[in-house]
């Protein structure tokens, strides 16, 4: 394969590009999948391919090709070229990389149980059990759960990335992943529903830890409590304490994507939007001096792992928001070139035939020093959410909501009583600068990412402790139909 | 590695090689695709992307016992070893609950759906669109213009165990374009088109720099309930969530609003869906479906009765009905959504608003309960208060709450006027009209 990759990088400098970089992507997965109890038909599929990329005359080609030979790799540069000299004369900001070293590096997640050595049997075994359990831990509270969807598998990734600079990097990365949506009704209290995914790096080990069979059925018991015990939440201004859950999916959307330095450029305007965040925003504060936001895409075990991005360089921590303060955006080698500095290795492409783009990993909160019980204890009058269902944040990264599904009204530092649907509804500097205080405990939570153009969706993880934010008024929530 | 001429004779060679492995029933679809996609922002051109793709899906089933596998490794040993795995993994995995047979063709298809499409895709000419759509946006009022364009030509060949052996290929033009007249003044439209005579990249890039002018200097919206105007790029976008809901299989796992309700009032009598492939030269013509019938024409809701759920066998028969010939083999699909137009003018329309808002576009849809339809969208470009019947103030900052069945129920009119949208935010293309909708709720954050 290297040869090949070196060839297209070679043929492309040979035919005028002044920068070339080529990929081959293969990625396998298996999905299996039980709904409502009934095993449906397993997916298996492979994507494999390679790309390359190209600057000519301060333009940018792209092309991919799924058939590897010889002529098809070069009729792809050659596509590039073209494309990249057709545009060149609708472009007025020639296309530069920023400086990066030569690297040459390989790296391997070994499993210790390699997933597709697991029989699928006990993979279905698996969903059938945790099925079950959840239909029985809900009837306990005289709750049905009429439709259940199950999903559990593995993907592995492999890599190998070769620049005209030299630099040639090789991966491989195995994930497991499950997902699953239950419906929970009751007569005369409608119904609830909660999604969730799981997923990390590694062999199927990582997916022996989940505990799935007492998990999802902890889940199913308490969207029973939520049909049979949630009272409307209270309208008047009250303190919060979010769980991690909610603060994951808060510092990816209100910290990570509007640090996007391609976003801050506009290269994602048609699509994902642009970005409160500005230039000359970096330094200024944005939140309370607790909050600390950072992306790492190294964390072992994470579902957004890699060490070196996809324009061969090598991944850090990307600090993104220090003490409250916007501090570092996400690059790649183009955009920060843009903005005078060097890429941080953000640079992620989701399969073969599509360009790396700047892209998250592994975005959280850093910890503070309060457990969840003293984070709960000095709140007088407030709630606590600890997960949500309903999400979405405006295309400028400003103005969010967040519906909680298990959630609970606090009296006196206490829990009294489940609420239903309470809900945040906050601007970005409304909701970092009403934080008090910060959790010690960090939990992650897996997601897949979606940006761009043909759409790349991306794993990541995000997370953090649980905060409490001091003074907010909850958002209209949705009805409560029963 | 197989020539081109193997690669388009697969289909046929692998059904038979895994009929011989006793399956009960086999369908193996190839598309060849071309695309070229050339993105651009702040009026400059940023990327050019060409992507050329083969994907091979298998289906096989041993009675109840059914596998799905997609590839794009077409070498010979690849294509051997997956055919092998699938089939090992097909003859062992556990059973579904019912077993449908793949249907029984030879199938007879509208000669006009089986070539769909006219579209000029050399870059030079894909550069031009670009720049008619930047400057018309310009024209209009935009200082900067961002946007995609993309070019497709594909070919797809069908066999199935049920005796199809199909083919067809098609050319489509997609292009979207967000107009800026201010960073918090945006405008955005999209268009979707089969034949270049249809496609016209200087109106896009007007209408979305029209709205971005018009959205100059927004005001903090109030929240509350409105009388509200949804555009074609928004009613598109709930339109495109009925669609995905009225699956049977989504129906099935919960992931619709729509469980329970055939027969029943969905939406008011002003709103008539059908989903049509079978409209020739339109971006979501098709002739026949991934389990080789040929499509149909399917009325999904009539003057606002919910007429019948989109199906492939498995769910056709699960249901105790026949297939809309809307296979997906496992979750049925719409095609091409389109909504019956209404008896008033975009002006007539807004002159019936006392008080009121016009979305012009919405992102980021979610669902608090899919089963309910509780949602909310954040609108997005120009957003505008209506007095009196006329659009009187650009604003900003509200959040459209509510749910799906209410929202559909208080249609009180549609325009006569329709565009076909497709875009980020809409995966099933949509000719969608203005939609005049009652008692709509707005939310802003209350920090």
């Amino acid at each position: 394969m290297e040869d090949l990759l070196n060839y297209a990088v070679d043929y492309a400098m040979k035919v005028g590009a002044s920068y070339a970089e080529a990929r081959y992507q293969s990625d396998y997965f298996e999905e299996f999948t039980l709904r409502n109890g009934v095993p449906e038909a397993p997916a298996f599929g492979k994507s494999r391919g390679l790309s390359v990329r190209v600057i000519v005359s301060g333009s940018m080609g792209f092309a991919s090709t799924n058939m590897m030979r010889r002529t098809d790799v070069r009729d792809a540069v050659a596509k590039a070229v073209t494309l990249a000299k057709a545009s060149s004369r609708a472009v007025k900001n020639a296309i530069r990389m920023a400086d990066a070293k030569s690297t040459k590096a390989e790296y391997v997640i070994k499993p210790r149980v390699k997933p597709e050595y697991v029989d699928p049997d006990s993979k279905v075994e698996l969903l059938k059990e945790v099925d079950g359990r959840s239909v029985s831990a809900a009837s306990r509270d005289g709750v049905k759960l009429p439709t259940r969807f199950l999903s559990i598998g593995y993907m592995i990734t492999e890599k190998h990335v070769v620049t005209s600079e030299g630099s040639s990097v090789r991966s491989r990365i195995p994930r497991s992943m499950f997902s699953y949506m239950l419906t929970a009704a009751k007569a005369g209290k409608g119904t609830v529903q909660r999604f969730e995914n799981m997923g990390e790096s590694g062999g199927w080990e990582r997916a022996e830890r989940w505990a799935l069979d007492e998990r999802v059925p902890e889940e199913a018991s308490k969207l029973a409590k939520i049909l049979t015990e949630a009272v409307e939440p209270p309208t008047d201004t009250l303190d919060v304490v979010l769980g991690p859950e909610l603060v994951g999916i808060i510092c990816h959307e209100s910290a990570g994507h509007p640090l996007e330095a391609d976003r801050v450029l506009g290269r994602e305007a048609a699509q994902g939007g642009e970005t409160y965040v500005t230039r000359e925003l970096i330094g200024e504060r944005i939140g309370s001096e607790h909050v600390t936001i950072v992306d790492d895409p190294r964390l072992p075990n994470s579902f957004g792992y890699y060490l070196y991005d996809d324009e061969c360089v090598e991944a850090r921590e990307r600090v993104l928001i220090e003490g409250g303060r916007i501090n570092e955006l996400l690059h790649n080698r183009e955009t920060a070139a843009e903005f005078g500095t060097l890429s941080n290795g953000s640079s992620r492409a989701s399969l073969y035939d599509v360009e790396p783009i700047v892209r998250m990993a592994n975005t959280y909160m850093k910890p503070g020093d309060h457990s969840l019980e003293e984070l709960i204890e000095g709140v007088r009058y407030g709630v606590y959410i600890s997960s949500y269902m309903e999400w979405n944040i405006d295309d400028r990264r400003w103005n969010q909501r967040y519906v909680g599904l298990e959630a609970y009204l606090i009296r006196n530092g206490r829990l009294v009583s489940m609420l239903r649907n309470a809900t945040i509804e906050l601007t970005t500097k409304g909701l970092y600068s009403s934080i008090d205080a910060v959790g010690k405990d960090v939990r992650f939570y897996a997601g897949y990412c979606g940006k761009s153009e043909p759409m790349q969706s991306l794993p990541v993880w995000f997370g953090g402790p649980a905060i409490r934010l001091r003074g907010v008024r909850l958002g209209r929530s949705p009805p409560s139909d029963g | 590695m197989l020539t081109n001429s193997e690669v388009r004779a697969l289909p046929t060679k692998l059904v038979r090689k895994i009929l011989r492995s006793g399956a009960s029933d086999a369908a193996v679809r190839l598309n060849a695709s071309s695309s070229t996609m050339i993105r651009f922002s702040n009026n400059d051109i940023t990327v050019s992307n060409f992507f050329r793709e083969t994907v091979l899906e298998i289906y096989i089933a041993f009675k109840e016992r059914r596998v799905t596998g997609t590839i794009t490794d077409l070498s010979q040993p690849s294509i051997e070893e997956t055919v092998e795995r699938l089939v090992s993994a097909a003859k062992t995995v556990q059973p579904s609950d019912v077993y449908a047979p793949l249907p029984r063709g030879p199938f007879k298809y509208d000669r006009r759906l089986l070539r769909v499409g006219k579209v000029k895709t050399e870059p030079e000419v894909l550069v031009d669109h670009v720049k008619a759509s930047i400057n018309s946006a310009i024209s209009a009022g935009a200082k900067r213009v961002a946007g995609s364009l993309n070019a497709t030509v594909s070919k797809t060949v069908l066999c199935t165990s049920g005796n199809v052996e199909a083919s067809s290929t098609k050319s489509t033009i997609a292009l979207s374009v967000r107009a800026f007249a201010a960073d918090d003044a945006t405008g955005q439209f999209a268009t979707v088109a089969a034949d270049d005579s249809d496609f016209k990249p200087e109106e896009v890039g007007s209408m979305a720099g029209e709205i971005a002018r018009m959205a100059m200097n927004p005001v903090e919206g109030e929240p509350g309930i409105y009388d509200t105007i949804l555009g074609p790029m928004t009613f598109a976008h709930i339109v495109d969530e009925l669609g995905s809901a009225a699956s049977a299989f989504n129906v099935d796992i919960g992931a619709s609003f729509l469980v329970d309700m055939l027969g029943r009032q969905v939406a008011s009598s002003s709103f008539t869906l059908t989903d049509d492939p079978t409209l020739s030269n339109t971006y979501g013509a098709e002739p026949f479906d991934d389990e080789g019938l040929p499509t149909r024409r399917n009325v999904i809701v009539e003057k606002g009765v919910l007429k019948t759920y989109l199906h492939n066998s498995t769910t056709a028969k699960r249901y105790g009905t026949v297939s809309t010939a809307n296979a997906g083999i496992i979750v049925p699909t719409p095609f091409n959504l389109v909504v019956e137009a209404g008896d008033r003018s975009f002006e007539k329309l807004l002159s019936g608003v006392d008080r009121g808002i016009y979305v012009t576009n919405d992102w980021y849809l979610r669902y608090s309960n899919y089963r309910e339809g509780d949602f909310s969208t954040v609108p997005r470009d120009g957003l505008f208060l209506i007095r009196r019947g006329s659009i009187e103030t650009p604003i900003k900052g509200l959040r459209l709450v509510g749910n799906m069945l209410r929202l559909l129920n208080s249609i009180v009119a549609l325009s006569t006027e329709r565009c076909w949208i497709e875009w980020w935010e809409v995966n099933t293309p949509v000719y969608a009209p203005w939609a005049l909708v009652s008692n709509v709720e707005f939310t802003k954050s209350t920090l």
